[in-house]
Protein backbone atom coordinates (compact mmCIF):
# COMPACT_ATOMS: atom_id res chain seq x y z
CA UNK A 1 0.00 0.00 0.00
CA UNK A 2 2.76 2.32 0.71
CA UNK A 3 4.40 1.77 -1.93
CA UNK A 4 1.14 2.04 -3.90
CA UNK A 5 0.89 5.85 -2.39
CA UNK A 6 4.18 6.55 -2.92
CA UNK A 7 3.65 5.80 -6.94
CA UNK A 8 0.53 8.06 -7.07
CA UNK A 9 2.54 10.96 -5.49
CA UNK A 10 5.34 10.04 -8.00
CA UNK A 11 2.92 10.22 -10.98
CA UNK A 12 0.58 13.05 -9.72
CA UNK A 13 4.46 15.25 -9.38
CA UNK A 14 5.23 14.25 -12.46
CA UNK A 15 2.10 15.67 -14.18
CA UNK A 16 2.28 18.54 -12.24
CA UNK A 17 5.68 18.74 -13.20
CA UNK A 18 5.12 18.56 -16.77
CA UNK A 19 2.28 20.67 -16.55
CA UNK A 20 3.32 23.42 -14.88
CA UNK A 21 6.93 23.60 -15.23
CA UNK A 22 8.62 24.36 -11.80
CA UNK A 23 5.77 23.98 -9.54
CA UNK A 24 6.20 20.95 -6.86
CA UNK A 25 3.03 19.47 -5.52
CA UNK A 26 4.54 17.74 -1.82
CA UNK A 27 3.66 14.52 -1.35
CA UNK A 28 0.74 13.44 1.02
CA UNK A 29 1.74 14.41 4.60
CA UNK A 30 1.76 11.18 6.74
CA UNK A 31 0.00 13.16 9.70
CA UNK A 32 -2.33 15.84 10.19
CA UNK A 33 0.08 18.52 11.78
CA UNK A 34 3.41 18.09 9.79
CA UNK A 35 6.27 20.72 10.37
CA UNK A 36 8.37 20.28 7.64
CA UNK A 37 9.88 23.28 8.41
CA UNK A 38 10.75 22.69 11.74
CA UNK A 39 9.85 25.19 13.46
CA UNK A 40 7.09 24.06 16.19
CA UNK A 41 8.55 22.43 19.55
CA UNK A 42 8.20 18.45 19.56
CA UNK A 43 5.11 18.28 21.99
CA UNK A 44 3.04 21.06 20.11
CA UNK A 45 3.25 19.03 17.19
CA UNK A 46 2.50 15.85 18.94
CA UNK A 47 -0.14 17.61 21.14
CA UNK A 48 -1.90 19.38 17.58
CA UNK A 49 -1.96 16.09 15.60
CA UNK A 50 -3.71 14.27 18.08
CA UNK A 51 -6.41 16.63 18.47
CA UNK A 52 -6.42 17.04 14.97
CA UNK A 53 -6.98 13.47 14.69
CA UNK A 54 -9.35 13.07 17.03
CA UNK A 55 -11.17 15.87 15.86
CA UNK A 56 -11.83 13.27 12.28
CA UNK A 57 -13.04 10.90 14.26
CA UNK A 58 -16.00 12.94 16.03
CA UNK A 59 -16.39 14.89 13.57
CA UNK A 60 -15.65 13.35 10.14
CA UNK A 61 -13.89 16.48 9.29
CA UNK A 62 -10.01 16.49 8.45
CA UNK A 63 -8.24 19.30 9.02
CA UNK A 64 -4.50 19.39 8.28
CA UNK A 65 -1.51 21.62 9.44
CA UNK A 66 1.00 21.45 6.76
CA UNK A 67 4.09 23.97 7.30
CA UNK A 68 7.07 24.22 4.54
CA UNK A 69 10.26 26.45 4.52
CA UNK A 70 9.24 27.53 1.11
CA UNK A 71 6.47 27.63 -1.32
CA UNK A 72 8.21 25.39 -4.63
CA UNK A 73 5.36 27.32 -7.35
CA UNK A 74 5.69 30.74 -9.10
CA UNK A 75 1.80 30.82 -8.56
CA UNK A 76 0.12 32.58 -5.88
CA UNK A 77 -0.98 31.02 -3.30
CA UNK A 78 -4.37 30.75 -3.01
CA UNK A 79 -3.69 28.88 -6.24
CA UNK A 80 -1.37 26.74 -5.78
CA UNK A 81 -3.11 25.44 -2.27
CA UNK A 82 -5.97 24.71 -4.37
CA UNK A 83 -3.91 22.13 -6.57
CA UNK A 84 -2.40 20.78 -3.33
CA UNK A 85 -5.53 20.05 -1.45
CA UNK A 86 -6.93 18.28 -4.91
CA UNK A 87 -3.64 16.14 -5.04
CA UNK A 88 -4.38 14.89 -1.57
CA UNK A 89 -7.92 14.83 -1.65
CA UNK A 90 -8.80 16.61 2.14
CA UNK A 91 -12.04 15.24 3.26
CA UNK A 92 -15.01 12.90 2.74
CA UNK A 93 -15.76 12.15 -0.92
CA UNK A 94 -19.03 13.03 -0.14
CA UNK A 95 -19.19 15.71 1.93
CA UNK A 96 -16.04 17.48 0.95
CA UNK A 97 -15.41 18.44 4.54
CA UNK A 98 -11.37 18.75 4.42
CA UNK A 99 -9.55 22.25 5.37
CA UNK A 100 -5.36 22.30 5.22
CA UNK A 101 -3.51 25.14 7.00
CA UNK A 102 -0.23 25.87 4.37
CA UNK A 103 2.56 27.90 6.04
CA UNK A 104 5.42 28.83 4.11
CA UNK A 105 7.90 29.97 6.35
CA UNK A 106 10.49 31.93 4.45
CA UNK A 107 8.12 33.47 2.24
CA UNK A 108 6.35 34.44 5.00
CA UNK A 109 2.97 33.74 4.04
CA UNK A 110 0.04 31.34 5.14
CA UNK A 111 -3.40 30.28 3.67
CA UNK A 112 -6.78 28.25 5.00
CA UNK A 113 -7.62 26.35 2.05
CA UNK A 114 -11.19 25.20 2.75
CA UNK A 115 -13.25 22.43 1.26
CA UNK A 116 -16.97 22.93 -0.57
CA UNK A 117 -18.33 21.25 2.67
CA UNK A 118 -16.87 23.37 5.01
CA UNK A 119 -17.40 26.95 3.43
CA UNK A 120 -20.51 27.57 4.97
CA UNK A 121 -18.86 26.98 8.77
CA UNK A 122 -15.47 28.34 7.56
CA UNK A 123 -16.15 31.81 5.24
CA UNK A 124 -13.63 33.61 3.27
CA UNK A 125 -13.69 36.72 6.39
CA UNK A 126 -13.91 33.65 8.84
CA UNK A 127 -10.52 32.72 7.64
CA UNK A 128 -9.18 36.07 6.93
CA UNK A 129 -9.77 36.64 10.49
CA UNK A 130 -8.47 33.35 11.81
CA UNK A 131 -5.33 34.08 10.10
CA UNK A 132 -4.71 37.88 10.19
CA UNK A 133 -5.68 38.05 14.16
CA UNK A 134 -5.16 34.61 15.68
CA UNK A 135 -2.22 33.71 14.14
CA UNK A 136 -0.26 36.10 12.62
CA UNK A 137 0.37 37.94 15.71
CA UNK A 138 2.06 34.94 17.13
CA UNK A 139 4.12 34.89 13.58
CA UNK A 140 5.24 38.31 14.31
CA UNK A 141 7.33 37.46 17.51
CA UNK A 142 8.04 34.42 16.14
CA UNK A 143 6.53 32.17 18.15
CA UNK A 144 4.96 29.43 15.59
CA UNK A 145 4.15 27.35 18.25
CA UNK A 146 1.43 29.27 19.75
CA UNK A 147 -0.14 30.73 16.37
CA UNK A 148 -0.62 27.49 15.29
CA UNK A 149 -2.48 26.29 18.65
CA UNK A 150 -4.59 29.24 18.30
CA UNK A 151 -5.09 28.60 14.87
CA UNK A 152 -6.24 25.14 15.12
CA UNK A 153 -8.40 25.81 17.80
CA UNK A 154 -10.05 28.54 15.76
CA UNK A 155 -10.65 26.13 12.47
CA UNK A 156 -11.61 23.22 14.77
CA UNK A 157 -14.40 25.58 16.98
CA UNK A 158 -15.79 27.12 14.12
CA UNK A 159 -16.00 23.73 12.01
CA UNK A 160 -17.01 21.20 14.97
CA UNK A 161 -20.55 21.47 14.85
CA UNK A 162 -20.97 20.69 10.83
CA UNK A 163 -20.90 17.21 10.67
CA UNK A 164 -20.88 14.21 12.63
CA UNK A 165 -18.34 11.81 12.69
CA UNK A 166 -18.17 7.80 12.45
CA UNK A 167 -15.31 7.06 15.09
CA UNK A 168 -12.77 6.32 12.66
CA UNK A 169 -10.57 7.99 10.44
CA UNK A 170 -9.97 7.51 6.53
CA UNK A 171 -6.63 6.30 7.08
CA UNK A 172 -7.70 3.58 9.73
CA UNK A 173 -10.80 2.27 7.77
CA UNK A 174 -8.60 2.71 4.55
CA UNK A 175 -6.18 -0.04 5.66
CA UNK A 176 -9.53 -2.82 6.68
CA UNK A 177 -10.72 -2.04 2.92
CA UNK A 178 -7.43 -2.73 1.40
CA UNK A 179 -7.81 -5.77 2.50
CA UNK A 180 -11.31 -6.02 1.23
CA UNK A 181 -10.32 -5.78 -1.73
CA UNK A 182 -7.27 -7.77 -1.93
CA UNK A 183 -9.79 -10.70 -0.85
CA UNK A 184 -12.24 -9.54 -3.56
CA UNK A 185 -9.24 -9.62 -6.40
CA UNK A 186 -8.17 -12.89 -5.35
CA UNK A 187 -11.77 -15.03 -4.93
CA UNK A 188 -12.41 -13.07 -8.52
CA UNK A 189 -9.01 -14.15 -10.06
CA UNK A 190 -9.04 -17.84 -8.59
CA UNK A 191 -13.08 -18.01 -9.59
CA UNK A 192 -12.00 -16.75 -13.20
CA UNK A 193 -9.09 -19.03 -13.57
CA UNK A 194 -11.47 -22.10 -12.64
CA UNK A 195 -14.04 -20.66 -15.04
CA UNK A 196 -11.58 -20.85 -17.72
CA UNK A 197 -10.00 -24.44 -17.21
CA UNK A 198 -13.96 -25.28 -16.88
CA UNK A 199 -14.52 -23.33 -20.90
CA UNK A 200 -11.00 -24.58 -21.94
CA UNK A 201 -11.59 -28.21 -21.21
CA UNK A 202 -12.92 -29.57 -23.94
CA UNK A 203 -10.41 -27.89 -26.64
CA UNK A 204 -7.50 -29.15 -25.06
CA UNK A 205 -6.61 -31.91 -22.45
CA UNK A 206 -3.27 -29.92 -21.80
CA UNK A 207 -4.34 -27.42 -19.02
CA UNK A 208 -1.31 -27.13 -16.98
CA UNK A 209 -0.33 -23.61 -17.91
CA UNK A 210 -3.47 -23.03 -16.49
CA UNK A 211 -3.05 -23.82 -12.94
CA UNK A 212 0.16 -21.31 -13.14
CA UNK A 213 -2.15 -18.55 -12.56
CA UNK A 214 -3.86 -19.78 -9.24
CA UNK A 215 -0.75 -19.39 -6.94
CA UNK A 216 -1.32 -14.84 -8.17
CA UNK A 217 -3.65 -13.91 -5.01
CA UNK A 218 -0.74 -15.12 -3.08
CA UNK A 219 -2.20 -12.77 0.46
CA UNK A 220 0.64 -10.53 0.48
CA UNK A 221 -1.41 -7.87 1.17
CA UNK A 222 -2.43 -9.39 4.21
CA UNK A 223 0.57 -7.89 6.19
CA UNK A 224 0.28 -3.83 5.35
CA UNK A 225 -2.23 -2.88 8.45
CA UNK A 226 0.23 -4.65 10.42
CA UNK A 227 1.58 -1.21 11.64
CA UNK A 228 -0.73 1.46 13.85
CA UNK A 229 -3.84 2.51 12.45
CA UNK A 230 -2.45 6.38 12.94
CA UNK A 231 -2.21 8.89 10.95
CA UNK A 232 -3.56 10.74 7.81
CA UNK A 233 -5.12 9.69 4.53
CA UNK A 234 -7.26 11.98 2.63
CA UNK A 235 -10.90 10.80 2.05
CA UNK A 236 -11.36 11.97 -2.07
CA UNK A 237 -12.61 15.78 -1.20
CA UNK A 238 -11.88 18.49 -3.07
CA UNK A 239 -12.09 22.58 -3.16
CA UNK A 240 -13.24 25.15 -5.26
CA UNK A 241 -10.77 27.95 -3.79
CA UNK A 242 -12.32 29.14 -0.93
CA UNK A 243 -10.73 30.21 2.06
CA UNK A 244 -8.79 33.32 2.50
CA UNK A 245 -4.77 33.93 3.89
CA UNK A 246 -2.31 36.25 5.26
CA UNK A 247 1.28 37.42 5.09
CA UNK A 248 3.44 38.23 8.09
CA UNK B 1 -14.44 -30.74 -35.55
CA UNK B 2 -18.22 -29.95 -34.48
CA UNK B 3 -17.01 -28.91 -30.82
CA UNK B 4 -14.53 -26.74 -32.44
CA UNK B 5 -17.24 -24.87 -34.99
CA UNK B 6 -19.52 -24.22 -31.43
CA UNK B 7 -16.21 -22.43 -30.08
CA UNK B 8 -15.95 -20.40 -33.38
CA UNK B 9 -19.76 -19.71 -33.11
CA UNK B 10 -19.36 -18.95 -29.15
CA UNK B 11 -16.56 -16.26 -29.45
CA UNK B 12 -18.06 -14.54 -32.78
CA UNK B 13 -21.13 -13.92 -30.30
CA UNK B 14 -19.00 -12.83 -27.50
CA UNK B 15 -17.23 -10.36 -30.26
CA UNK B 16 -20.30 -8.85 -31.38
CA UNK B 17 -21.58 -8.48 -27.37
CA UNK B 18 -18.16 -6.50 -26.76
CA UNK B 19 -18.67 -4.18 -29.86
CA UNK B 20 -22.27 -2.92 -28.57
CA UNK B 21 -20.77 -3.14 -25.02
CA UNK B 22 -18.15 -0.38 -26.50
CA UNK B 23 -20.40 1.36 -28.37
CA UNK B 24 -22.68 1.87 -25.15
CA UNK B 25 -19.80 2.90 -22.96
CA UNK B 26 -18.60 5.38 -25.62
CA UNK B 27 -21.86 7.11 -25.87
CA UNK B 28 -22.46 7.28 -22.29
CA UNK B 29 -18.92 8.28 -21.82
CA UNK B 30 -19.86 11.18 -24.27
CA UNK B 31 -23.05 12.04 -21.96
CA UNK B 32 -21.33 11.73 -18.67
CA UNK B 33 -18.21 14.22 -20.14
CA UNK B 34 -20.80 16.65 -21.23
CA UNK B 35 -22.81 16.81 -18.07
CA UNK B 36 -19.49 17.46 -16.35
CA UNK B 37 -19.54 20.46 -18.63
CA UNK B 38 -22.33 21.62 -17.71
CA UNK B 39 -21.85 21.28 -13.80
CA UNK B 40 -18.44 23.27 -14.01
CA UNK B 41 -20.12 25.91 -15.99
CA UNK B 42 -23.00 26.09 -13.20
CA UNK B 43 -19.91 26.34 -10.85
CA UNK B 44 -18.83 28.81 -12.99
CA UNK B 45 -22.33 30.89 -12.99
CA UNK B 46 -22.55 30.52 -9.22
CA UNK B 47 -19.55 32.20 -8.96
CA UNK B 48 -20.01 35.35 -10.37
CA UNK B 49 -23.47 35.40 -8.98
CA UNK B 50 -21.99 35.34 -5.75
CA UNK B 51 -19.68 38.18 -6.95
CA UNK B 52 -22.32 39.96 -8.21
CA UNK B 53 -24.11 39.43 -4.89
CA UNK B 54 -21.15 41.05 -3.22
CA UNK B 55 -21.12 44.50 -4.67
CA UNK B 56 -24.43 46.25 -3.42
CA UNK B 57 -22.58 45.56 -0.04
CA UNK B 58 -19.25 46.62 -1.37
CA UNK B 59 -20.55 49.56 -2.79
CA UNK B 60 -22.74 51.34 0.17
CA UNK B 61 -19.63 50.27 2.93
CA UNK B 62 -17.14 52.35 0.01
CA UNK B 63 -19.09 54.97 -0.34
CA UNK B 64 -19.37 55.79 3.68
CA UNK B 65 -16.49 56.76 3.58
CA UNK B 66 -15.74 60.75 3.41
CA UNK B 67 -15.49 62.40 -0.41
CA UNK B 68 -14.95 58.73 -1.67
CA UNK B 69 -14.35 59.02 -5.95
CA UNK B 70 -17.44 58.80 -6.86
CA UNK B 71 -16.48 58.07 -10.29
CA UNK B 72 -14.86 54.67 -9.61
CA UNK B 73 -18.17 53.35 -7.76
CA UNK B 74 -20.16 54.93 -10.82
CA UNK B 75 -17.59 52.38 -12.93
CA UNK B 76 -18.10 49.39 -10.94
CA UNK B 77 -22.63 50.20 -10.64
CA UNK B 78 -22.48 50.35 -14.34
CA UNK B 79 -20.09 47.12 -15.52
CA UNK B 80 -22.75 45.48 -13.17
CA UNK B 81 -25.38 46.76 -14.71
CA UNK B 82 -24.05 45.92 -18.20
CA UNK B 83 -23.53 42.34 -16.46
CA UNK B 84 -27.30 41.63 -16.02
CA UNK B 85 -28.36 43.27 -19.66
CA UNK B 86 -25.93 39.97 -21.60
CA UNK B 87 -28.97 37.88 -22.42
CA UNK B 88 -27.23 34.87 -21.26
CA UNK B 89 -29.60 31.50 -20.95
CA UNK B 90 -27.06 28.51 -19.60
CA UNK B 91 -27.31 25.37 -21.74
CA UNK B 92 -28.36 26.75 -25.44
CA UNK B 93 -25.99 29.65 -24.98
CA UNK B 94 -23.09 27.81 -24.04
CA UNK B 95 -22.49 26.07 -27.80
CA UNK B 96 -21.94 29.62 -29.32
CA UNK B 97 -18.80 30.82 -28.70
CA UNK B 98 -19.98 34.73 -29.71
CA UNK B 99 -22.36 34.83 -26.63
CA UNK B 100 -19.88 33.14 -24.49
CA UNK B 101 -17.44 35.89 -25.79
CA UNK B 102 -19.93 38.44 -24.85
CA UNK B 103 -20.83 37.13 -20.72
CA UNK B 104 -16.82 36.73 -20.45
CA UNK B 105 -16.74 40.68 -21.96
CA UNK B 106 -19.19 42.30 -19.46
CA UNK B 107 -17.34 39.72 -16.74
CA UNK B 108 -13.97 41.48 -17.04
CA UNK B 109 -14.86 44.69 -17.07
CA UNK B 110 -16.57 44.22 -13.82
CA UNK B 111 -13.46 42.56 -12.55
CA UNK B 112 -11.04 45.59 -13.89
CA UNK B 113 -13.81 48.25 -11.97
CA UNK B 114 -13.58 45.68 -9.02
CA UNK B 115 -9.82 46.09 -9.44
CA UNK B 116 -9.44 49.58 -9.65
CA UNK B 117 -11.78 50.70 -6.74
CA UNK B 118 -9.50 47.96 -4.77
CA UNK B 119 -6.26 49.88 -5.89
CA UNK B 120 -8.71 53.39 -5.01
CA UNK B 121 -9.31 52.25 -1.38
CA UNK B 122 -5.57 52.24 -0.68
CA UNK B 123 -5.60 55.89 -0.60
CA UNK B 124 -7.94 56.08 2.18
CA UNK B 125 -6.44 54.15 5.08
CA UNK B 126 -9.65 54.58 7.48
CA UNK B 127 -11.64 52.90 5.14
CA UNK B 128 -8.76 50.32 4.51
CA UNK B 129 -8.48 49.18 8.11
CA UNK B 130 -12.29 49.39 8.75
CA UNK B 131 -13.94 45.77 10.29
CA UNK B 132 -16.53 45.74 7.98
CA UNK B 133 -13.87 46.60 4.44
CA UNK B 134 -11.49 43.93 5.99
CA UNK B 135 -14.60 41.19 5.73
CA UNK B 136 -15.70 42.53 2.50
CA UNK B 137 -12.33 42.24 0.82
CA UNK B 138 -11.87 38.31 2.11
CA UNK B 139 -15.14 37.63 0.75
CA UNK B 140 -14.61 39.56 -2.64
CA UNK B 141 -10.65 38.12 -2.72
CA UNK B 142 -12.12 34.53 -1.71
CA UNK B 143 -14.97 35.02 -4.73
CA UNK B 144 -12.21 36.00 -7.32
CA UNK B 145 -10.13 32.72 -6.54
CA UNK B 146 -13.08 30.54 -6.77
CA UNK B 147 -14.02 32.47 -10.70
CA UNK B 148 -10.58 31.51 -11.27
CA UNK B 149 -10.50 27.72 -10.12
CA UNK B 150 -14.22 27.56 -11.57
CA UNK B 151 -13.01 29.05 -15.16
CA UNK B 152 -10.20 26.68 -15.25
CA UNK B 153 -12.14 23.62 -14.08
CA UNK B 154 -14.65 24.43 -16.54
CA UNK B 155 -11.91 24.51 -19.68
CA UNK B 156 -10.86 21.50 -18.42
CA UNK B 157 -14.19 19.74 -18.64
CA UNK B 158 -15.02 21.22 -22.18
CA UNK B 159 -11.45 20.27 -23.33
CA UNK B 160 -11.89 16.94 -22.06
CA UNK B 161 -15.44 16.72 -23.78
CA UNK B 162 -13.57 18.31 -27.11
CA UNK B 163 -11.48 15.90 -27.50
CA UNK B 164 -13.56 12.96 -26.99
CA UNK B 165 -16.24 13.82 -29.89
CA UNK B 166 -13.14 14.69 -31.80
CA UNK B 167 -11.37 11.60 -31.17
CA UNK B 168 -12.20 8.06 -32.79
CA UNK B 169 -14.36 6.70 -33.17
CA UNK B 170 -17.12 9.08 -31.95
CA UNK B 171 -15.80 11.39 -34.27
CA UNK B 172 -18.24 9.24 -36.58
CA UNK B 173 -21.39 9.41 -34.47
CA UNK B 174 -20.49 12.49 -32.20
CA UNK B 175 -22.68 15.31 -34.18
CA UNK B 176 -25.50 12.80 -35.66
CA UNK B 177 -26.22 12.09 -31.96
CA UNK B 178 -26.30 15.71 -31.05
CA UNK B 179 -22.90 15.71 -29.16
CA UNK B 180 -21.51 19.20 -30.88
CA UNK B 181 -18.42 21.10 -30.04
CA UNK B 182 -18.10 23.78 -26.87
CA UNK B 183 -16.42 26.87 -26.91
CA UNK B 184 -13.76 27.65 -23.86
CA UNK B 185 -13.14 30.63 -21.80
CA UNK B 186 -10.46 32.20 -23.53
CA UNK B 187 -7.24 31.52 -21.97
CA UNK B 188 -6.02 34.54 -20.39
CA UNK B 189 -8.25 38.03 -20.73
CA UNK B 190 -8.97 40.50 -18.43
CA UNK B 191 -10.77 38.57 -16.13
CA UNK B 192 -8.13 35.70 -15.18
CA UNK B 193 -5.08 38.16 -14.11
CA UNK B 194 -6.68 41.59 -13.59
CA UNK B 195 -8.33 40.39 -10.45
CA UNK B 196 -5.22 38.68 -8.74
CA UNK B 197 -4.75 41.45 -6.35
CA UNK B 198 -3.34 40.59 -3.37
CA UNK B 199 -4.52 42.03 -0.27
CA UNK B 200 -2.02 42.67 1.99
CA UNK B 201 -2.67 44.80 4.91
CA UNK B 202 0.86 45.23 5.97
CA UNK B 203 3.25 47.54 3.45
CA UNK B 204 6.52 45.56 4.58
CA UNK B 205 4.79 42.08 3.31
CA UNK B 206 3.73 43.84 -0.19
CA UNK B 207 7.04 42.87 -1.07
CA UNK B 208 7.94 38.92 -1.90
CA UNK B 209 10.70 37.47 0.58
CA UNK B 210 13.59 37.15 -0.61
CA UNK B 211 14.85 33.15 -1.13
Amino acid sequence: MIAGKKLVVLGCWLLSFAALGREVIPAMPAQYFNDYAHVVPQATVAQLNTKLEDFERTTGNQVVVAIYPKMRSDSSIDDYAVRVFRAWKVGEKDKNNGAVLFVFVDDRKMFIEVGYGLEGALPDATCKQITEFEIKPHFKTGDYGGGLTAGVNAILAATQHEYKGTGTTVYASHAGHNQNWSTIIFVVIFVGVMLLQFLFRGVSRRHGWLYSGGGWGGYSGGGFSSGSSSGFMGGGGSTGGGGAGSSW
Amino acid sequence: MKKIAIGCGVLVVLGLILLALVAIGGYNKLVRLGQQTDSAWAQVQTDYQRRMDLIPNLVATVSGAADFEKSTLTQITEARASVGKVNFDGKASLSDPAQLAAFDQAQSQLSSALSRLLVVVERYPDLKSSANFLELQAQLEGTENRIAVARRDFNDAVQKYDTAIKSFPAVWYAAAMGFHEKPYFNAAPGAETAPKVQFDFNKAAATPAKP
